[in-house]
């Protein structure tokens, strides 16, 4: 009879976040920051149809990065969850809060549960409204949240590009301003990021239900020229 | 509620419908009640820029329930939809509709298509008239952008959906709305001329159909007059729904009541 190898759970949780963290790092960063206005978000994804971000609700975004498929289920999974609560109670009683609860969950019984652990970090922004603040919520790959108070930095070489970002300045600013910030920090000094590789949108009220809308190619150009 | 996550052979795919069955959330078409708020008139005419939908805003129980209610709804940037029978079944009918396409939307990341949307109404209207006492039909009109023109679509209670290439029309005031559009629709009207002709189809009801509420100078309340285009649903501010339904009503004053000659 073979008997299996011990392993602590130490050494267990080690092995499951280093897992988890080296498929986060192959895939390109992102940047959620807060402006005057809103809420912008800046991803370098050369793919035009493949989005990292998008519209969960009538005021709240949602940002991936890592496993196209598995942050792209926790999205779809977001958009169900906040129709349905809208629908049984109201279109007011759908938080952002509450969202990034249930994805820190989910992504928790995941990383110590689950198979394999999930390999993404995704955010949840919301637009702030009369007693509802403007908020960026963070969630790390084994269910860790964090309120980020300005702005958040998500995937492989997000301590770096963190610097550079604080680096720019720390007020908060315009829409142009905080998108060439963000470029910036995204491409680093070596690089130049053309709109194309990136995809950018925003939580702005425009006077619709709806805050959710994305930048065109044409629209970023214009901002960062 | 924890986070909805299906696995791939039990998922319910864009469908909102589908979804709150999987969630086990009833649709809440509300209970039984004695006296069922009922009868609407809403016509909608197409047009080369787009379509022109107008309404009442009567709700009829024993006596008049409301009069101010809406009964053309935006349920997307370039749909428009309107409902008669029931009203709370149609209020709840609304409210899933947009729901719906905006959840597709929101799954999908791309709209559904105008044909996508009448299609998917079919379903929800089985469901809600099957299952329930009270009826609700709606009226389905909009700017399909990936054919760039306006289309109208009429239901039976079964749910066949049935696309009109000139007018449609819901609700108890129907021979009346209907008769009005037979005589003055034609081809090539314009977006104005279709503005007229569906406020006097909606006036024509209102003066003869108890259960539709034509234009109330009293209290000031008017039909709604809409219009969907490649700009988008727009509904046609108070002044100017105002300014049409008096001069239909001067023209009337002036023949006595009498709505011969040439269609006023």
């Amino acid at each position: 009879m073979t008997m299996p190898f011990y392993v602590t759970p130490e050494q267990q949780m080690k092995d499951r976040a280093e897992y988890a963290q080296k498929g986060i790092a192959r895939g390109r960063s992102l940047i959620a920051c807060i402006y005057n206005d809103g809420v912008l978000f800046v991803a370098e994804n050369p793919s035009a149809s493949l989005n990292k971000i998008s519209e969960i609700y009538d005021r709240i975004g949602f940002a991936g990065v890592g496993k196209y498929n598995e942050f792209h289920e926790l999205r779809t999974a977001g958009v169900r969850w906040a129709d349905s609560t809208g629908f049984r109670y109201s279109r007011e009683d759908v938080d952002a809060r509450s969202l990034a609860n249930v994805y820190a969950q989910y992504l928790g019984t995941s990383f110590t549960d689950g198979g394999k652990p999930l390999e993404v970090e995704v955010l949840v922004a919301q637009l702030g409204i009369r007693n509802k603040p403007t908020k960026i919520y963070h969630i790390a790959f084994e269910g860790t949240i964090t309120d980020e108070t300005r702005f958040a930095v998500l995937g492989g070489d997000s301590e770096t590009i963190r610097t550079r970002f604080v680096a720019e300045g720390d007020d908060v600013t315009t829409l142009g301003i905080t998108l060439q910030r963000a470029v910036r920090a995204l491409s680093g000094p070596d690089r130049t990021l053309p709109a194309a590789d990136l995809e950018v949108a925003r939580l702005e009220d425009l006077g619709n239900r709806r805050t959710f809308t994305r930048l065109s190619d044409d629209l970023v150009g214009q901002l960062l020229a | 509620m924890a986070l909805p996550i299906f696995d791939v052979t039990t998922d319910p795919g864009p469908s909102f419908q589908n979804l709150l069955k999987k969630l086990n959330i009833p649709l809440s078409v509300p209970g039984a009640t004695d006296d069922p708020i009922h009868a609407t008139t809403v016509v909608a005419l197409r047009c080369d820029e787009g379509v022109v939908l107008v309404a009442d805003r009567q709700a009829t129980a024993q006596a008049i329930a409301a009069r101010d209610m809406r009964k053309i709804a935006e349920a997307d940037r370039f749909t428009a939809i309107a409902i008669s029978g029931t009203a709370a079944a149609g209020m709840e009918f609304i409210r899933i509709s947009q729901l719906s396409f905006e959840h597709y939307e929101k799954m999908m990341d791309e709209t559904l298509s105008l044909e996508g949307k009448s299609n998917y109404l079919s379903a929800l209207i089985q469901e809600v008239n099957l299952g329930t006492p009270f009826t609700v039909l709606p009226l389905v009109a909009g700017f399909d952008i990936n054919h760039n023109r306006g289309r109208v679509f009429e239901y039976d209670g079964a749910g066949g959906c049935y696309e009109k290439d000139d007018f449609g029309v819901i609700g108890s005031g129907t021979p009346f709305a209907e008769s009005a559009l037979r005589l003055g629709y034609r081809e090539g009207l314009t977006l104005n001329e279709c503005i007229e002709l569906g406020a006097l189809a909606i006036y024509e009801a209102g003066d003869n159909d108890p259960f539709t509420g034509g234009p109330d100078f009293v209290r000031g309340i008017f039909p709604i007059v809409v219009t969907v285009t490649s700009d988008g649903f727009t509904e046609q501010p108070e002044s100017e729904t105002k300014a049409i339904f008096e001069a239909i009503n001067q023209r009337r004053t002036a023949s006595k009541g009498r709505a011969g000659g040439d269609l006023r």
